[in-house]
């Protein structure tokens, strides 16, 4: 059977595409969002370390899984290894309705003003392509509100000097600190840092319907057992489908961007749940499918309009692709600082994210999230056994004293670094799979060697015994992508430099956009699903006014 | 009816043949029912483990079927389940680790009280025997609270499913419904949520002897062998030898707490919040005057039922001349001057 | 009568016998191990002296008791099975290297011996190492660091088995969680609002 014709198609109910589907749906238009995953519950993988979304060692436990997807990997010698989903170097976006935002940490970041024209501030930096986006940090302000109040977030900004302008607090309260945190913030005071509490995406108080945080320990990598973390997949999404404008179709996969004679998008082709391929045709298209397979689609629609996949003509999507090169410190304290208070992370310092003497950039420093059993194994300081007896008392002497501060750098963008379609290799629906390549810029040395070192300073100050620092860039580092990835398929004025218009739209094509990380130009030092889910506002805003105009979109 | 010859040799074939089966399958029936178990369930490998140790148990002396049934227990619908077993078995899928399903959690339960009747009734009594109906359908409660996945870690642990599929909707706006209009009636907190039977223990033959009884009076525990949680997300209960003492925060000290089994059982569920801080949450724990005593002190393990605990400690009437026996001493009352729970010297002098 | 009546009991149960057998039969030919998944019984020995020296014994239970073998044996041939090639070559390499080093079995080499036997194997020095044993006839026993990623390999599962949760066959009776003192299972209440 035919499908029905629609007004728009959105592949993929992640943040972005969550959030689009609800502008659109809520306005009237008729929705049909594609996810490749199904619903996802804690109870999949309830308190199962080994088998969650953070450590993988037996699956995803959200997606995607092992059996049907590949990726391939260009090591910094040449050689080309071929990838599972739950392998490291994958970087893997969790394949579920809400997609990261069922089992994410969850802290909910503005960028800061800066972070939207890094190019004025920091100049040009050679061998990068750091540049400014189209739109300002004002342009979206009024998006990361509308983001914080649908979506959720508890914080309070007024305490952290170096926040960004905004209209309207948060919607919730802060969450109080536990041990480790209330440790490091009255250190960072002594210090003269600024420290305030992280914004999360999570209920301090009962919200939008749902139940408060209860503080678990297995929050992020896992669903939330209360339904206390604000994800699209309870609160847009649902919010769509009760319009009954938009029709979710789980476990469908979206291979081409269709193109018909004349060169209009006329819709997309994918495969059903029983792999069977079918065709949807819409006025719109909204590409959202995370930074890497948004560019992997667009690059798999090949036609003879588009003979190197759509919004490609110059070669630029898939380029630029950034994650953050976490980087941080890790300290013993002479007593328990583990007070089992999940999810752990909640003081930050804004200090070291711009305007620091020869740091392109920086990034927000942040107690790390709890450290599960076997995540705990491979903390140790440098040169210390991996195994043995020594080992296993190191484990129980210190898993409750082992403090880590740690903040998401931001990567500096690189031409080089960059997804493109794999010519050999095939997923199971017979999909080029994604092939990643290139290294993070050694200018990103200086920057984490910095970051780790403030770290470092303040687990001293807070006390710790023994501190040693990670996640230092110190030679070629592949990209890193992840959960953070971004920049795939920037934004900007210029079609010759970028592949999207500042309202997300590919370049040269009136009805194909993109809504998620792709857009990003630059990936800010902070964890950006915020900003997707702002930009998804931003951009459902501005198709559905001009739909309300009459533009068709033609 | 006239038969020919071959007919009739047919039928006969066929009735010596149906009796040659029945005769097999009947005999096999009854091997089954009574060999040992090792001989019997335990040949399938994939329950090798819970034979094994059921061997060491406390029921022992009971045969598989007593307390599971037969394949012809439950019908029809047991027949296709064990032969599933056997195709499962062979087709290699991974039947490693067979559980039994809720219903046969509480059918099993039919089994429990032949021998336990009284604290079977004793249970049946109390809070412990709610209801689906009374815990998932309680609109005071679910216009104040969403329903979600982590109530089924106490209520309904052996449900398999997620909350959607029990209750609808799963929102603050009622009304409610369960999804299966069956499981209204079922209980929530069936005996294994907190009893393992496959566990070590006294047999009954043990028990019997007289040497037990003047050995019981120094050594028996205070808990019955196999008192354990039910943990939904391992599927298997936790003993209470294994649980650690709770470590119980007021203000910034730490507080007693009974290191008795009972009373580390009850806090799996009866909890304090993540950080562990006295009275908040679900804690009951008792501080102030009551510190340190175990909930089994107060409360009867199956009913729950407290009420004439006060008296076996305090004179009927207390030093403050109130009748022990009359107080408000609720939890749930949140005016009641005299919380048991947490009642302290202050609160009166 | 009674003579008759008895054989007659003994003539049912003999039946009964031999039909239950012969419905076992089919377990008995498919020559099924109930102790072992994918390890030879050989393999396990090994495997079992391997991870008891990745977690050792000391006043708390080691990754043998545990069941960390257990834990690896079945991953192998569920969500881990893409690596049982690299665990069959592994272990019978590192057993092949331990008898050209020592003229022994690994297991029956004292404490000590195992543990400098197993930091050469994670150091991956065994890169020139040739044997004249088994398949090997004369070449390199390991490729290319092969022993180095094989170590890595079964440390970090050792690891996963002891402290992952005991569902997946491992961390018998949640010994890494009590040796740790982390409440499991998680002892928290929900958000009270009634």
């Amino acid at each position: 059977m035919k499908n029905k014709h629609v007004n728009a198609v959105i592949v993929g109910a992640g943040a972005g595409g969550g959030v689009v589907a609800k502008e659109l749906s809520v306005a009237g238009l008729s929705v049909v969002l594609f996810e490749r995953g199904g619903w996802a519950t804690y109870d999949d993988h309830d308190h199962d370390e080994i088998f969650s979304q953070r450590t993988t060692l037996l699956g995803n436990a959200y997606g995607p899984d092992n059996e049907r997807h590949r990726r391939v990997r260009v090591l910094p010698n040449g050689e080309e290894v071929v990838l599972l989903p739950s392998e490291g170097g994958y970087a893997n976006n969790a394949a579920c309705v809400g997609s990261g935002t069922v089992s994410y940490g969850a802290m909910g970041w503005r960028f800061m003003p800066e972070d939207f024209k890094m190019k004025s501030v920091y100049g040009t930096v050679e061998g990068s392509t750091l540049d400014d986006w189209p739109i300002t940090y004002e342009d979206l302000e009024p998006y990361y509100e509308k983001a914080e109040w649908e979506i959720g977030v508890a914080g309070d900004d007024s305490q952290n000097p170096f926040s960004p302008p905004r209209k309207k607090p948060q919607p919730m309260p802060p969450f109080e600190h536990n041990k480790e945190a209330q440790i490091l913030e009255s250190a960072a005071r002594r210090l003269g840092y600024h420290p305030f509490p992280i914004p999360m995406l999570r209920n301090s108080i009962p919200y939008g319907g749902r139940p408060q945080c209860y503080r678990i320990r297995t929050c992020v990598g896992f669903a939330c057992p209360v339904n206390a973390k604000c994800g699209t997949h309870n609160t847009v999404i649902p919010v769509a489908l009760n319009t009954k404008n938009c029709e979710l179709r789980t476990h469908s996969v979206v291979n081409e961007i269709l193109v018909d004679d004349s060169g209009n998008i006329t819709g997309v082709s994918y495969f059903d749940d029983r792999k069977k391929r079918q065709i949807q045709t819409a006025d719109i298209v909204i590409v959202s499918a995370s930074a890497t397979e948004t560019a992997r689609l667009l690059l798999n629609s090949k036609s003879t309009f588009f003979p190197n996949g759509i919004g490609n003509e110059n070669d630029w999507v898939g380029r630029n692709l950034q994650g953050h090169a976490y980087c941080g410190a890790y300290g013993i304290f002479d007593e328990d600082i583990y007070d089992d208070r999940g999810p752990g992370a909640s003081v930050a310092v804004c200090d070291f994210n711009h305007h620091n003497p020869g740091i392109i950039g920086g990034g927000v420093l942040c107690n790390e999230f709890l450290r599960l059993p076997y995540l705990f194994t491979g903390i140790r300081p440098p040169n210390s056994p991996s195994w043995g007896a020594e080992h296993k008392k190191f484990q129980r002497t210190n898993f409750k004293r082992v403090g880590q501060v740690i903040g998401p750098y931001q990567e500096i963008p690189m031409f080089e670094a960059r997804i493109d379609v794999d010519p050999r290799i095939k997923d199971y629906w017979g999909i080029p799979v994604g092939r990643l390549s290139g290294n993070l810029s050694m200018k990103d040395a200086e920057g984490t060697e910095f970051m780790a070192g403030m770290a470092e300073r303040w687990l001293i100050e807070a006390g710790a015994s023994s501190v040693w620092k990670t996640g230092i860039v110190r030679g070629p580092r592949p990209v890193s992508g992840g959960q953070h990835q971004a920049g795939t398929c920037r934004m900007g004025n210029d079609p010759k430099t970028s592949v999207c218009d500042r309202y997300g739209r590919v370049h040269g094509t009136p009805n194909l956009f993109v809504a998620d990380g792709s857009l990003h130009v630059t990936n800010g030092g902070f964890n950006p699903v915020l900003t997707i889910m702002a930009l998804g506002f931003w951009i459902g805003e501005y198709i559905t006014s001009e739909w309300r105009k009459g533009n068709r979109f033609k | 009816m006239n038969l020919s010859d071959k007919q009739k040799k047919i039928i006969g074939e066929l009735f010596f043949a149906f009796l040659v089966t029945i005769i097999i399958l009947g005999s096999f029936f009854g091997y089954w029912n009574s060999a040992p178990a090792d001989q019997t369930c335990a040949s399938c490998h994939e329950i090798v483990g819970s034979v094994h140790t059921f061997a060491n148990s406390a029921h022992q002396e009971l045969s598989c079927k007593e307390c599971h049934g037969t394949a012809l227990s439950n019908g029809l619908h047991s027949m296709k389940e064990k032969s599933m077993m056997v195709v499962n078995h062979f087709r290699g899928a991974n039947t490693e680790d067979i559980r039994m399903n809720e219903y046969q959690v509480l059918e099993v339960m039919n089994n429990c009280k032949r021998c336990h009747g009284s604290e079977y009734a004793k249970w049946e009594s109390g809070g412990h025997s709610a209801t689906y109906e009374r815990i998932f359908l309680d609109s005071v409660h679910n216009s104040k609270e969403q329903l979600n996945y982590d109530c089924l870690r106490c209520h309904g642990m052996f449900f398999e499913g997620t909350i959607e599929e029990l209750v609808k909707p799963v929102s603050m706006d009622g009304p409610w419904k369960l999804t299966d209009k069956k499981r209204s009636e079922m209980h929530t907190i069936p005996c294994m949520a907190c009893h393992m039977i496959h566990t070590d223990g006294y047999t009954m033959s043990e028990l019997l002897t007289e040497d037990h009884y003047s050995d019981s009076a120094r050594f028996f525990p205070t808990h019955s062998p196999g008192l354990s949680f039910y943990d939904r997300a391992e599927k298997a209960n936790y003993p209470v030898e294994l649980m650690s003492t709770i470590k119980l925060y007021g203000a910034d000290t730490l507080l007693t707490v009974s290191s008795d089994g009972v009373t580390r059982n009850c806090v799996q569920c009866h909890s304090p919040n993540a950080w562990h801080e006295a009275g908040t949450s679900d804690d009951r724990i008792p501080r102030g005057v009551h510190k340190g005593l175990s909930c089994a002190a107060c409360h009867e393990p199956h009913s729950n039922y407290e009420r004439n605990s006060c008296a076996t400690c305090h004179p009927a009437i207390s030093n403050c001349n109130l009748d022990v026996t009359q107080m408000n001493t609720t939890y749930a009352d949140k005016n009641s001057p005299n919380n048991i729970h947490f009642v302290s010297c202050t609160d009166c002098h | 009568m009674n003579s008759t009546f008895i054989s007659r009991r003994k003539f049912i149960k003999l039946v009964a016998l031999s039909s239950g057998s012969l419905l076992l039969l089919p377990r008995c030919s498919n020559s099924f191990n109930p102790a072992w998944r994918f390890f030879t019984a050989e393999e396990a020995s090994l495997v079992d002296a391997i991870v008891e020296q990745i977690i050792p014994t000391d006043e708390w239970m080691g990754a043998k008791d545990a069941g960390v073998t257990n834990f690896i044996d079945k991953q192998l041939v569920t969500h881990l099975s893409r690596f049982q090639n690299k665990y069959r070559e592994g272990l019978y390499s590192l057993a092949i290297t331990c008898q050209e080093l020592y003229h022994k079995k690994f297991h029956e080499l004292p404490w000590d011996d195992q543990t400098e036997f197993l930091k050469k194997i994670e150091n991956g020095s065994h890169n020139e190492l040739t044997s004249i044993h088994g398949r090997y006839e004369g070449g390199r026993i390991w490729n290319g660091g092969d022993d180095r990623s094989f170590f890595r390999l079964i440390r970090d599962h050792t690891m996963a088995g002891f402290y992952g949760s005991p569902r997946h066959g491992g961390n018998r009776k949640y010994v890494s969680y009590r040796m740790i003192g982390l409440n499991y299972p998680v002892i928290q209440g929900r958000n009270k609002h009634v």
